[in-house]
C-alpha cells in the first residue's frame, strides 16, 4: 500500500509553517553616511579644480576623527586657536560618529572606551575636562550599566561574553591557562595603553607569528576557547585569529586591568566623546571638505581642498594613514597598513522582542554566528520604561580576505544586508521581524587598522611614528592606525601628541 | 482511503497527548511542584492507557461506531478538561481527585483507540503494515503535539481554548470516521447529530473562553475583582472583599485598605513633622494618592508635586469613587500637582526645591526599578532638598529581605546623606522599613498633625529601634554600573519563598 508519507509530511509541515506565519512589519531604511565614493576618486587619481583661493593657517589638520579632533582639543585647550581642522564627511567623527532619532542617539561604529589606566594620561585628563572623571572617581552615570552583557547559547543565556556554562574540564583548564599567562603579561608591563610606551623588542618574536598559531603553541585547541579567542580579535581588529598578530592578540587581554569596572559608555556611544570635543572645537572644524593634494613647499605646507589652497606652517595627517600615498606629494607606497571592513547597522525597534526571559543588557552576542551581536543605545538610559529602541549591529566581515569582502560591501544592495541581520537575530528573536521598523546599513572598507602578523614592529609603521613627532617635518601623522590598532586611546595619543609637538615648535619659532 | 485513515490516527494520537500536557501543565502552574505533577500525571496518564488497551479485547461487534462514540466522548471531556481543572480549583477543595479521575478516563479512551482503529483496518492491509503505519503515525502526531503545545498552543491560545480546540479536532475525527465508514456503519444520522452537537458545543465553549478564565480566576484571587487592566506601564488589579479594598500591580500587593494608614502615616509624619515650616513637597510614585492624603494634613503646605510613570493609575484614583473615598479626593486638591513622567530623567531636568521628598516606588525586583535605588538617582534627588529638608525612601522588609534594606540605607549614606532608618509592622505586609534622610541631622518631631490613627509621639522612637534579627548588615552601596540591589532582593526573597 502506498501511504504518501513524504507527500502527506510535506504537506503537514506546510501546514506548521501556516500557523507561524504572522505579519511581519514593512522595515524601511538605506545605506547612509557612504564615502567611498570620494574615496575612489583620490585612488583612481580623479583630476581636480585648481585652487582659485588661498586661506592661511598656522596649523591646518587634515581629519576630523578622535586623532585630529583631539590634536584640535590640545591647541585650544593651550589658547591656540589659529588652525583650521578639514573634515571629508559632512560629519565630523569618524569612527565616533553617531545618529538621532525620535526615540535616541545612537553610535556609528565606536561605542565605548574601557577605564583609561594610569598610563593613558591624555585620556584620563580629557575625561577630567570632560567631568567623567572627578577626584579620581568615574561619574557612575557614564558607566556602562548592570547588567553589561549576555551570551547566547546552546538555546539559552548567559551573563558576560566568555563561555561559562557547558565547558569541559578541558575547556576550564585552557580558558585559566590562558588568563594565567595574560596575567603574567600584564604585569611585565610590556603591553600598555597606549601601546608605544611599552612596546619592547624582548617580545617582537611574538608579532612574528599570528595569534591562533601562538594560541596553538599554548595547546588550546578547545573549540570553546578558540571561538572566544577569535570573537576577541573580530571586535577589535575585524580580523580572525589566524590574521592578528599574536602580539596585538595578548595585547588585548593584557593591556587593561583584570578587574574593570566599565566600560564608559553612552547611548551615542564615542559619538558622546565626539559632541563634546565639539563643543570645545567645532568653530575651527570645517565639513565637506575632501583634501585632494597635500605638498611640502619650502616655507611649509599646503593642503588643496575643493578649490582652495590651506597654506600652514604644519599639517597634522590625522586621516587614516592609507590616504597619504594618493594625497601627499612623493609619498612612497605603503605595505604594512591593512585594514578591515565593516558594516554597522542601526536598527530602529517599536518594541522589544521575546528574550526568553533574560533581562535586556548592553552588549548581546551570540556563540558561533559570524556577526559580533548587538548594542542597545537606550541601556544607559536613565527610564525604567523602555518601549522602543535602537540596536546598533556590528559585522566585522572578517572571513576572507579584505579586499574581496569590500568588493562584496559594493556589491551587495540593503536587501541582501537586511535579510542577512534579520537571519542571525532570528535565531535568538523570533519575532524580530515584528519589532524592527527600520534598518540604516553604513558600509566601512577601511573602517579600521588591522595588526597582521609585523605590523606591530613594521619599520615602515614605526618610521612614520618617529617622523610625527621627533624630526623636523612640517607633516605630522597621528592616526590610530600608527599604533596598528584601532582604539580611542591611540587615536586621541597620537593627536595629543602632535598637537603638542607643533606647538611646542610654534613657540621655539617665535 | 489510506491516507485518511493514518491521518485520523495522527490526529487521535496529537489530542491524547495534548490532555495529558494540558493537565500536566495546569497542575504545575495550580498546585506548584512541575516535576512531581508532570511525573505522576504521565504515569497515571499511560497506565489508563494500559487498561483502555486491556479493556479493548472486550468490544466485539460495532468498532467503527464505539470508535466514533469514544471520540466524541474524548472530545467533550478533553475539550473541557482545562476549563473543568480550573473550575476545579477555583470552587472545590477537591481540585487533585477531580484531576486524576479525569487523567485515568481521558487515559482510558485514549488506550481504546489504537487498538480499535488497528483491528478496524486489519482486513485491509497485512498485520506488519498496520502494526508500521499505525504507530508511525501514532508517534508522529505526538511529535506534533509536543512541538504544538509549548510554541503555539500555550503562548497564543492558553490552556482552556488549546483543550477545546483538540477536543474539536477529536469531534472532526469522529464525523469525518462517519463518512469514511459510511458503508459499514447503521444510524449514521444520529452519529452525525451528536458529532455536531459536541462540535458546537465545544465552538460555543471557545469562544467564552476568556469568560471561563475570568470566573476561575476571579475565585482565585480569593476576593471579587473590581477592576482590571492592562495599562502601558503595568497590570493593575482591584480587589474587594467586605470593606477590604487591595490593589495590585503585577500582582504584588500594594496597600489593604484595612491597615494601609499604618504604612502611610509611618511613612509621612515622622519625617514631615520634624520639617520645621514645609510649604513644598515632591511625592515620587504614590500614584494612589495616599501618601498625599496624609501630606495634606499640613495647613501650611503650599505645592504638593507628585511624579508618576502611569496616568491611568492616578487617573483612577482621582475618578473612582471607592478610591477616592480611599485617598480623600487627595488628588482634586488645588494643592496637588501631577506629573505623568519617568522619575529618574524628571528629577534630573527639574531644578525646583522641595521641603520634603517621598520616595515611594515598587521594591526593585528589576534592574529597570533598580536604577531608582541608586547612589545616583539619592544624589540627583538630593539636590532638590530645600537647606531644612528631608527625604523618606521606601526600602522594603528589613525582615524578609533584611540585605535589601540595608543595602538600600547605605546606598543612602554612600550618597552623601545621613540615614534614619526605622520600620512598622503592617499586617498585610508584615515588617516594613523605611529611611529618612538629609543633610543634617534628625531630631524626631514633638507635635503632629490631629487625627492620625498609628503614629503618635510617644511612639516615634520605637520605630528607630531595630531588634536583633532586623539589625544593621554591612553592605555596599547600589550604584548603576554594579545593581547589587536587584541580586541581593532576589536572592532575600529566594530564602523565604521555595
Amino acid at each position: 500500500m502506498k501511504v504518501g508519507r513524504r507527500k502527506f509530511l510535506r504537506s503537514g509541515s506546510a501546514a506548521l509553517v501556516g500557523l507561524s506565519l504572522k505579519s511581519d512589519r514593512p522595515i524601511t531604511g538605506s545605506f547612509v553616511n557612504d564615502s567611498f565614493q570620494m574615496g575612489h576618486l583620490l585612488r583612481d587619481r580623479a583630476s581636480f579644480p585648481p585652487a582659485k583661493r588661498v586661506e592661511k593657517f598656522p596649523v591646518a589638520i587634515v581629519g576630523g576623527g578622535i586623532a585630529g579632533l583631539s590634536a584640535a582639543w590640545r591647541l585650544r585647550k593651550r589658547g591656540f586657536n589659529d588652525f583650521v581642522l578639514l573634515e571629508m564627511n559632512p560629519q565630523a567623527g569618524g569612527n565616533a560618529r553617531w545618529g538621532e532619532n525620535e526615540i535616541t542617539a545612537y553610535p556609528w561604529a565606536a561605542h565605548y572606551v574601557p577605564v583609561p589606566g594610569p598610563k593613558a594620561e591624555f585620556a584620563r585628563e580629557l575625561f577630567e575636562d570632560l567631568d567623567v572623571l572627578k577626584n579620581g572617581q568615574w561619574e557612575q552615570r557614564d558607566l556602562c550599566f548592570a547588567p553589561q552583557e549576555r551570551l547566547f547559547l546552546y538555546g539559552r543565556w548567559q551573563e558576560g561574553i566568555e563561555p561559562a556554562i557547558g565547558l569541559t574540564q578541558k575547556d576550564r583548564d585552557q580558558f585559566q591557562h590562558l588568563e594565567d599567562l595574560f596575567a603574567k603579561f600584564r604585569a611585565g608591563g610590556e603591553f600598555t595603553i597606549p601601546l608605544e610606551l611599552g612596546r619592547s623588542a624582548k617580545f617582537q618574536d611574538l608579532d612574528r607569528l599570528s595569534f591562533s598559531d601562538w594560541l596553538q603553541q599554548q595547546g588550546c585547541d578547545s573549540r570553546l576557547v578558540n571561538w572566544y579567542m577569535n570573537y576577541a580579535c573580530r571586535d577589535d581588529y575585524g580580523a580572525l585569529a589566524k590574521d592578528t598578530s599574536a602580539w596585538a592578540g595578548i595585547h588585548y587581554f593584557s593591556s587593561r586591568e583584570a578587574e574593570e569596572r566599565g566600560p564608559l559608555t553612552w547611548p551615542e556611544g564615542n559619538g558622546w566623546i565626539t559632541r563634546r570635543l565639539l563643543e570645545r572645537v567645532g568653530e575651527n572644524v570645517r565639513t565637506n571638505q575632501m583634501v585632494h593634494r597635500i605638498a611640502e613647499t619650502k616655507r611649509g605646507v599646503s593642503v588643496f581642498s575643493g578649490d582652495k589652497e590651506f597654506q600652514s606652517e604644519f599639517v597634522i595627517f590625522a586621516a587614516p594613514t592609507f590616504l597619504a600615498p594618493y594625497l601627499v606629494d612623493g609619498f612612497p607606497h605603503l605595505h604594512d597598513f591593512v585594514y578591515s571592513p565593516w558594516l554597522t547597522a542601526n536598527l530602529t525597534l517599536e518594541r522589544l522582542p521575546d528574550s526568553r526571559g533574560a533581562e535586556p543588557t548592553w552588549d548581546t552576542v551570540f556563540l558561533d554566528s559570524p556577526t559580533l551581536g548587538y548594542v542597545d543605545a537606550t541601556h544607559q538610559s536613565l527610564r525604567t520604561h523602555i518601549d522602543r529602541t535602537v540596536w546598533t549591529f556590528y559585522w566585522a566581515l572578517a572571513d576572507g580576505t579584505p579586499a574581496q569582502n569590500r568588493q562584496l560591501l559594493l556589491d551587495k544592495d540593503w536587501n541582501y544586508w537586511k535579510e542577512a541581520i534579520l537571519h542571525d537575530l532570528e535565531r535568538v528573536h523570533f519575532d524580530i521581524r515584528r519589532c524592527v521598523s527600520r534598518i540604516d546599513l553604513m558600509r566601512m572598507g577601511h573602517a579600521m587598522i588591522r595588526p597582521t602578523v609585523g605590523s606591530v614592529f613594521s619599520e615602515e609603521r614605526l618610521r612614520l611614528t618617529r617622523r610625527a613627532p621627533r624630526t623636523d617635518s612640517r607633516l605630522l601623522f597621528a592616526n590610530s592606525d600608527l599604533s596598528s590598532i584601532s582604539i580611542f586611546e591611540e587615536a586621541q595619543y597620537h593627536g595629543v601628541l602632535a598637537a603638542q609637538s607643533i606647538f611646542e615648535r610654534l613657540h621655539a619659532h617665535r | 482511503m489510506g491516507i485518511l485513515l493514518f491521518i485520523s490516527v495522527l490526529l487521535v494520537a496529537a489530542c491524547g497527548l495534548i490532555y495529558e500536557l494540558v493537565a500536566g501543565t495546569l497542575a504545575s502552574y495550580l498546585v506548584g511542584d512541575s516535576v512531581f505533577q508532570f511525573s505522576t500525571i504521565i504515569g497515571t496518564y499511560l497506565f489508563a492507557m494500559g487498561i483502555g488497551s486491556a479493556l479493548s479485547r472486550y468490544l466485539n461487534r460495532g468498532l467503527v461506531y464505539r470508535f466514533v462514540w469514544i471520540e466524541l466522548l474524548l472530545g467533550v471531556i478533553g475539550g473541557f478538561s482545562s476549563a473543568l481543572l480550573m473550575m476545579a480549583f477555583a470552587f472545590t477543595q477537591g481540585f487533585e481527585l477531580i484531576l486524576y479521575a479525569l487523567v485515568i478516563i481521558m487515559g482510558v479512551l485514549v488506550g481504546l483507540e489504537i487498538p480499535l482503529l488497528m483491528r478496524i483496518v486489519r482486513d485491509r492491509y497485512e498485520f506488519r503494515d498496520v502494526i508500521a503505519h499505525v504507530l508511525t503515525f501514532d508517534y508522529l502526531g505526538a511529535l506534533g503535539a509536543s512541538l504544538l503545545f509549548p510554541i503555539l498552543l500555550v503562548p497564543r491560545l492558553g490552556l482552556v481554548r488549546s483543550a477545546m480546540l483538540f477536543g474539536l479536532v477529536n469531534a472532526g475525527v469522529a464525523l469525518w470516521t462517519t463518512y469514511l465508514f459510511s458503508t459499514q456503519l447503521s444510524g449514521t444520522r444520529v452519529l452525525r447529530i451528536a458529532c455536531v452537537v459536541v462540535i458546537c458545543g465545544l465552538g460555543i465553549g471557545m469562544a467564552d473562553a476568556r469568560r471561563i478564565t475570568a470566573t476561575a480566576e476571579d475565585n482565585i484571587y480569593a476576593d471579587d475583582i473590581i477592576f482590571a487592566r492592562d495599562t502601558r506601564y503595568q497590570h493593575l488589579v482591584l480587589t474587594r472583599f467586605k470593606d477590604d479594598l487591595r490593589l495590585f500591580l503585577n500582582s504584588h500587593l500594594q496597600f489593604s485598605s484595612r491597615d494601609e494608614y499604618r504604612y502611610h502615616e509611618t511613612l509621612i509624619h515622622p519625617g514631615l513633622a520634624a520639617v520645621p515650616v514645609p510649604h513644598r513637597v515632591l511625592v515620587l510614585g504614590g500614584g494612589d494618592g495616599l501618601a498625599v492624603r496624609e501630606i495634606l494634613k499640613y495647613p501650611q503646605i503650599e505645592s504638593i508635586t507628585l511624579v508618576d510613570l502611569d496616568p491611568e493609575m492616578t487617573k483612577l484614583f482621582s475618578t473612582h469613587p471607592m478610591l477616592t473615598k480611599l485617598n480623600d479626593k487627595s488628588f482634586l486638591s488645588p494643592r496637588v500637582h501631577i506629573i505623568n513622567a519617568d522619575a529618574f530623567p524628571w528629577v534630573d531636568s527639574n531644578t525646583d526645591n522641595f521641603d520634603f521628598i517621598v520616595i515611594d516606588f515598587p521594591d526593585p525586583t528589576n534592574y529597570s526599578l533598580g536604577k531608582l535605588y541608586t547612589t545616583a538617582f539619592y544624589r540627583a534627588a538630593a539636590r532638590h532638598l530645600s537647606l531644612q529638608g528631608l527625604m523618606v525612601v521606601q526600602s522594603t522588609s528589613p525582615m524578609f529581605a533584611r540585605d535589601s534594606f540595608w543595602c538600600i540605607a547605605q546606598t543612602l549614606k554612600q550618597a552623601g546623606l545621613q540615614t534614619y532608618p526605622y520600620h512598622v509592622y503592617v499586617p498585610s505586609f508584615g515588617e516594613w522599613g523605611f529611611v529618612l534622610a538629609g543633610t543634617h541631622e534628625y531630631t524626631p518631631p514633638t507635635s503632629l498633625p490631629s487625627g492620625l490613627r498609628f503614629i503618635n509621639v510617644e511612639g516615634l522612637p520605637a520605630l528607630f529601634q531595630f531588634p536583633p534579627d532586623m539589625a544593621p548588615l554591612p553592605m555596599p552601596p547600589n550604584q548603576l554600573n554594579s545593581q547589587v540591589l536587584v541580586r541581593t532582593y532576589e536572592n532575600d526573597w529566594k530564602d523565604i519563598s521555595h
